[in-house]
């Protein structure tokens, strides 16, 4: 067959600026679902490991029922089944204002959230229990003992999980083009409507995420040196 | 860093050589036998699952009884015909990555798309308008200043709105159950699409008499069929399909089947309409 390759579709026309658009579009809503994945990580992670027994109960409920739904249904969850519970007016003015955007922003944040949680209390299942018995032992109170000995501690753990995690955040963040966010993958789809040469605008999106990716993980790897606790992470000298 | 660089060449080196591969699709079609075409599954009457479970509609009909006897008589013996499902997206590089053969379900023939496919002969004449919640303040393209639209992702009704009324509020979604979903729940104030594909939307929605279609057509949508580029020998075959269809009738018949006083969605053909398909064959 004859597929003929035009590049030039990539930069001609308007593609540059919505691919420019696609992209911020996919950070902002990487960043603030992030944030939120990592609230929600940290808060269900520690909650989970505490020895009152109806907090863990709560954060288990909630690890799993929302890591165990694919993404994309809760992506049709909170564009399609949360706005009619609230009033007509108030609904016209969530549609009016990117309720696109905001769902799908608590769509990915919530979702990695639960699997952020897991994370988290796997960093703080590898401290070793004396740790926080000293703790209170030394008369902090359980949330003091979390706040200042655990949590610092788990969360230099967990560097190299966590990155991995913020990752698989960043690409399933083009799920959200389902709710018609305009993010990088939509704008590469818009390039093909244009110009019927999709093979150039999905190579145009693959490398872009594929860009994205590598600046984190190396910027993570660096923050990953720098609070690797000597003996704790063995990598720490290696890398 | 050099390492990334070549890893970044060889996928760039490995996305261009693929589609590349060339192969004669008659030559396919002989060797597998069968004819793969991607369609659709929620498009009614064009192609979509039946209540029966069955996939069915007007497009796959034109292709099982109009162009399938012409491909078997080039390639001498007797294929099958499969079917995959395709979206506006994902059609093209369907297409050119030789995953179907032929596309047969709603896409419209435009300048662009032809200088990467080839089309058959025009089989279906509609054009864009919107579907509304009976009463809406929306009744044409001159209403849509300020409201949110909701449209098909990759369609050519998306691309006119965002170019001649960049005023209303655009939102895309990837198929057109979710746009209608998001119609029916107010998320937007109404949906845009070619006329026919509203009129079957609206025939399978839980109240069809809360909805209307409103507005002239604003965009031409002549459907066709569409195949890799520059392959002569299958285009030849699928042309001559359609236009025995034409000229016998079975074409006609096929459409008062699915759109006829008792077809799936009764849609009566325009004089109009009829003088433009049978133009294409000198008539």
């Amino acid at each position: 067959m004859n597929y003929t390759f035009k590049w030039s579709v990539l930069w001609s026309g308007q593609s540059g600026q919505w691919l420019l658009q696609g992209l911020v579009t996919t950070l902002e809503l990487s960043a603030l679902a992030w944030v939120l994945a990592v609230a929600l990580g940290i808060l269900s992670g520690a909650l989970r490991t505490v020895p009152f027994r109806p907090l863990r109960w709560g954060a288990t409920f909630y690890v799993e029922f929302f890591r165990n739904v694919p993404l994309l249904v809760w992506m049709f969850f909170w564009y399609f089944g949360v706005p009619p519970l609230l009033p007509r007016v108030a609904q016209d003015w969530v549609f009016n204002h990117g309720a696109e955007f905001w769902a799908g922003t608590i769509a990915l944040g919530v979702y990695h959230g639960a699997r952020m949680s897991e994370v988290i209390r796997s960093g703080i299942g590898a401290i070793p229990r004396t740790q926080f018995e000293a703790s209170v032992a030394m008369g902090l109170t359980t949330f003091q003992a979390y706040r200042l000995v655990i949590l610092p501690v788990a969360l230099r753990l967990i560097v190299p999980p966590g990155t991995n995690e913020s990752l698989n955040l960043l690409k399933n963040s083009s799920v959200a083009l389902t709710i018609s966010v305009a993010e990088l993958t939509f704008q590469t789809r818009q390039i093909e409507t244009y110009t019927a040469k999709a093979i150039e605008a999905l190579t145009a999106g693959t490398l872009i995420y594929l860009v994205l990716c590598l600046s984190i993980a190396t910027i993570m790897a660096r923050v990953e040196r720098h609070y690797a606790i000597p003996g704790l992470i063995s990598r720490a000298k290696a890398g | 860093m050099t390492r990334i660089l070549a890893l970044v060449l060889t996928l760039a080196v490995a996305l261009t050589a693929t589609p590349a591969l060339a192969q004669d699709t008659l030559e396919k079609i002989r060797s597998t036998g069968a004819l793969t075409i991607g369609t659709r599954t929620g498009s009614p009457p064009f192609a979509y699952v039946n209540k029966n479970n069955e996939w069915v509609g007007f497009s796959i009909d034109l292709v099982e009884q109009l162009i399938k006897p012409e491909v078997e008589k080039a390639v001498g013996k007797a294929i099958k015909v499969e079917k995959k499902e395709s979206t506006p997206p994902t059609r093209i590089p369907l297409l050119s990555s030789n995953s179907v053969d032929l596309i047969a379900g709603t896409m419209t023939d435009t300048p662009q798309r032809r200088e990467t496919v080839d089309f058959s002969l025009t089989f279906f004449y509609t054009g864009a308008q919107f579907l509304v919640k009976k009463g809406s303040p929306i009744k044409g393209v001159n209403d849509i200043a300020g409201k949110r639209i909701a449209s098909q992702q990759a369609s050519t009704n998306a691309k006119i709105l965002r170019e001649k009324y960049p005023q209303a509020q655009l939102r895309e979604f990837p198929d057109q159950p979710a746009a209608f979903q998001a119609l029916l729940q107010g998320q937007v104030d109404a949906f845009t699409n070619d006329g026919i594909q509203l009129a079957g939307l609206k025939s399978k929605a839980p109240n069809p008499g809360d909805w209307e279609i409103v507005g002239d057509f604003y965009s031409e949508e002549p459907y066709g069929m569409a195949m890799r580029k520059g392959d002569a020998k299958f285009k030849a075959a699928v042309d001559a399909g359609l236009k025995k269809g034409f000229e016998s009738g079975k074409y006609f018949e096929i459409y008062d089947k699915w759109f006829g006083p008792k077809g799936e969605l009764p849609y009566p053909m325009t004089p109009q309409v009829k003088a433009y398909l049978l133009k294409q064959i000198g008539k």
